[in-house]
């Protein structure tokens, strides 16, 4: 996939520090800013690519355009700038605080709250992806009516006054953890660097997404790309995203051929989905969201 | 009142006289959350619907071609009829002798949202509304900004009193006229317009000077944004430029292009001065909407490449069938379409009268929040029969902004999204009944849309439409359930029999009932209106309807009844207060019955809230809601 290397917001020129056709690793620097009062460096900011892969395009405005080979984890929600960092696992155990690494990309596969967001915050985290969060802690957090900020139109003027703290959340608002099969992907992954955008526009049909470069080895031999599939038939492992029974994950049993009615006196197509435990769940089609 | 041309320069689908030979057609409208489709086929020598299905509009970031969604609405419609209709994702044409395949494909969509134009030079709030009404039934959303020089000499300077404000009335000093342009230029940046219309003809005051001035604004603002694009890919690339519609003096357009060179396309409409340039306008923003928002949706080239006839913006189609209904059964027609993003009121009469209102910010999908934004949450509220609080509206909003595709779970959920639709419609009226002086009643209301035509049940819809456009007099209601009306009036275009047919036989077929609605002076619990019934079959039947409340009367679909109303003295059913009236003819039953709205216009709910939630929970059940 393409992504360009661009941290959002700060309404300059930047000076690319490599060509079309090179290769760049995720932690090498591919830009570089002109110094400013916020940056405050003296020779300016240097970013990293985020990405291992090759240079594709420099675009108008400086920013670094790299193809790569990736996993990726598109939020329902999100916000911030575009960074780079490091996959560092939450794990929180009972009497004992992890130390959270400066720079790095936190993952917290549960809900997240208001205190763990400051406190990761100022430990000087890069970015954040969680399960989910409530709609009072994310407003309180980022100190902004959401409402209006998912509905801006120009997306870059809006991340530049947010927290420096880049958000994903893979379940949205709420008290969801984020689905096995993507804790699974995250834990994977974890130490490798990866590219957080949060920007989340429902105007411009923007959706936060975590982009992480595949190893070398993972690429090397007989590799292709695999692309989600969408279609919705028996066998397929999904995740029911609405109702009562929001994050529940299992295997579409049976497609009804007719419209089903459901409590809310609402007729739609429905799909029986069996569950992890042995049980079934008959919900609107429209309700699960293909994982495999 | 104006009326608008139809898109093709023609006198509507009536006239058309090119009909290709199509034993079946499929239809589809992508829309901003879903995509229905729809098979036509020959039953017994009459067209008629025999399937359709609806898919998830595919414009998300992770599957961006539109035509996914169409073959995934298809797809639908191949598991009920058991014939295939798509092949290695292309369409199979003509229809085979198998069954498979289909001879026709038309396209309507609403997918895209608007094409944001602003409006600019010598804007004069009389310009300011003919604009907003050329805009007013297209996909388009419109600011203006009038130049500072117009501003300066156009405006006279009130005396100030109080406190200073530059702002108001405060003389244009240089300081001023610097803060106007910085003003202007962030409103730039945040409605990032597409597409503007210079108007002015420079025989005021300012001379040329307001369109110089909405020449630099132009440029300054491409100049900014070629400076700092937006990241994700949305422009990525090519230098900003706009497309510029110039509708001012004619001896400056030269200049104009000029100035503008390498940063808008300038295309000349005649001078705007009055109503009549509206039409060629309209026209104009049309064209660009399709060339500027809909041409380039991913996957359009495809969905193009499937159909002999350009895809059809759903409006537009939808204000052709009005207009022919209007016509063809010599009423006055109101369509009422509640969607994702766009909510449209149009308003066709008898007489060629058309009022369109398109609003693409305001709908129960991704745009709930601008609903929830521009009605306040208590406008909301005050249609629930339930406590509510702050925070489970605006976590509702916000799951409806990033998942507009997920029907409501719980009747809780049902009651909320038919809150919102009520004020959605309410808004767009309220701007229509601004612009447009003169309202008609209507005879027909049509209503269609996601939330309209799902709710779970008929008596939902007819109080959603009698709440949100309270309607005067008699009119009667009726339900797209199909939502297929706003599809007909495009494949009108190309089949025009077709259309007709499944009009008559189909689309149009939910009547939910003839609704009275009697209005005055008049206490709640005091007579209101007197009915007298009398059955196609001779029996007769006398209802009291008091003020406050809502009554339905036994009237099945195909029973026929004759009317009589004897409004209290103060109270007036179209024929002035206190005037009996009798109808003419037989008025038709419907699936409701026949709906005595006596609480009165304006309608006012209680303040109190357990009154509130009792009265709201007695008009539903009157209904059967």
């Amino acid at each position: 996939m393409r992504r360009e290397r661009w941290p959002d917001g700060y309404g300059v020129k930047a000076v690319p520090l490599v060509y079309p056709g090179q290769e760049v690793l995720p932690d090498q620097p591919v830009l570089r800013f002109p110094a400013t009062k916020q940056t405050d460096t003296g020779s300016g900011e240097v970013v990293p690519a985020g990405l291992r892969g090759r240079v594709v395009e420099i675009s108008p405005r400086g920013g670094v355009v790299i193809e790569s080979p990736a996993a990726l984890v598109q939020g329902v929600i999100g916000a911030g700038k575009q960074i780079a960092g490091i996959l560092t696992l939450w794990r929180e155990k009972a009497g004992k605080q992890q130390k959270i690494p400066a720079g790095a990309i936190l993952v917290v596969p549960d809900q997240i709250n208001f205190a763990l967001l400051h406190r990761a915050m100022s430990s000087g985290v890069s970015g954040i992806v969680a399960g989910s969060i409530s709609l009072r802690d994310l407003e309180g957090f980022l100190r902004v009516d959401l409402i209006q900020l998912l509905n801006c139109a120009d997306v870059d003027l809006v991340q530049a006054h947010l927290p420096p703290l880049t958000l994903l959340f893979t379940e949205g608002l709420g008290a969801i953890a984020m689905s096995r099969q993507v804790t699974e992907l995250l834990e994977h992954y974890q130490g490798s660097i990866a590219l957080l955008c949060g920007a989340t526009s429902v105007r411009h049909r923007i959706f936060p997404e975590l982009v992480i470069s595949l190893p070398a080895e993972e690429t090397q031999q007989n590799w292709q790309s695999v692309q989600p599939e969408a279609v919705l038939v028996p066998g397929a492992l999904v995740q029911i995203y609405e109702g009562e029974h929001r994050g529940t994950v299992g295997t579409i049993d049976y497609v009804f051929t007719y419209q089903q009615v459901f409590a809310s006196g609402i007729h739609a197509r429905a799909v029986r989905v069996a569950l992890e435990d042995g049980t079934w769940l008959t919900v609107p089609i429209i309700y699960v969201k293909r994982l495999l | 009142m104006y009326t608008q041309p139809y898109p093709d320069g023609g006198q509507g689908p009536t006239q058309k006289q090119n009909v290709p030979v199509a034993n079946s057609l499929l239809v589809a409208d992508c829309g901003a959350v879903f995509t229905k489709v729809s098979l036509f086929g020959l039953v017994e020598g009459q067209y008629r619907l025999m399937a359709r299905g609806e898919a998830p509009t595919t414009l998300g970031s992770s599957q961006e071609d539109i035509t996914i969604g169409v073959i995934q609405a298809i797809n639908v419609i191949e598991f009920i009829t058991g014939r295939r209709f798509v092949e290695d994702n292309r369409i199979i044409f003509p229809e085979q002798d198998d069954g498979n395949g289909v001879d026709a494909f038309i396209a309507t969509m609403s997918a895209g949202g608007p094409l944001r134009v602003v409006v600019l030079g010598a804007v004069s709030s009389a310009f300011e509304g003919l604009a907003s009404q050329a805009f007013s039934g297209l996909y388009a959303e419109m600011r203006s900004l009038a130049a500072p020089s117009h501003q300066a000499t156009a405006v006279p300077s009130p005396v100030s009193v109080g406190a200073y404000t530059p702002s108001a009335g405060s003389a244009w000093t240089q300081e001023r006229t610097s803060m106007e342009w910085e003003r202007q230029l962030g409103e730039m940046r945040a409605f990032q317009p597409q597409a503007a219309l210079i108007i002015g003809m420079a025989d005021g005051q300012a001379g040329p000077t307001p369109l110089q001035e909405a020449c630099h604004l132009l440029v300054n603002a491409a100049k900014e944004w070629n400076e700092r694009r937006s990241s994700n890919g949305l422009e990525n690339g090519t230098p900003k430029t706009f497309s510029v519609l110039y509708a001012g003096a004619p001896q400056y357009v030269e200049a104009v292009r000029q100035m503008l060179q390498g940063v808008a396309e300038v295309i000349r409409v005649d001078p705007l001065l009055s109503q009549a340039q509206l039409s060629m306008i309209s026209m104009a923003v049309g064209t660009l909407h399709d060339r500027t928002v809909l041409q380039r949706l991913p996957g359009y080239d495809r969905l193009r490449s499937w159909s002999s006839a350009s895809p059809l913006a759903t409006a537009t189609s939808l204000s052709s069938l009005v207009r022919f209904l209007a016509q063809h059964y010599a009423m006055n027609v109101t369509a009422v379409d509640v969607g994702g993003t766009t909510t449209t009121v149009m308003l066709a009469g008898e007489q060629g009268e058309f009022i369109p209102m398109v609003n693409s910010t305001v709908g129960v999908g991704q745009s709930i929040g601008e609903v929830l934004q521009r009605a306040g949450l208590q406008r909301i509220t005050r249609w629930l029969p339930f406590s509510v609080t702050e925070e489970e509206i605006r976590q509702y909003v916000l799951n409806r902004m990033m998942h507009p595709q997920v029907l409501p779970a719980s009747a809780r959920e049902v009651q909320l999204s038919q809150a919102f639709a009520r004020e959605a419609i309410a808004l767009v009226l309220e701007a229509a009944k601004k612009q447009y002086a003169e309202w008609p009643e209507s005879d027909l209301v049509l209503a269609t849309g996601g939330v309209l035509s799902h709710a779970p049940r008929f008596g939902q819809v007819a109080l959603m439409l009698l709440d949100a456009l309270q309607p005067r007099g008699v009119t009667s209601l009726v339900l797209d359930r199909t939502m297929l009306i706003s599809q007909l009036g495009a494949v009108a275009t190309v089949a025009p029999i077709t259309a007709v047919q499944v009009n008559e036989n189909d689309a149009v077929s939910h009547r939910l009932g003839t609704c009275v609605i009697p209005f005055g002076d008049v206490q709640p619990g005091q007579l209101a209106v007197r009915v007298g019934v009398e059955y196609s079959n001779g029996r007769q039947l006398s209802v009291d309807v008091m003020a406050g409340s809502i009554e339905v009367i036994p009237l099945q679909t195909n029973e026929q009844a004759l009317l009589t109303l004897f409004p209290a003295p103060t109270v007036d059913v179209g024929l002035g207060p206190g005037e009996r009236a009798r109808a003419a003819e037989e008025i038709d039953g419907g699936l409701i019955g026949l709906i005595i709205d006596a609480r009165g216009r304006p309608l006012a709910l209680p303040s109190d809230e357990t009154e509130r939630h009792a009265r709201l929970m007695q008009w539903a059940q009157a209904l059967g809601a």
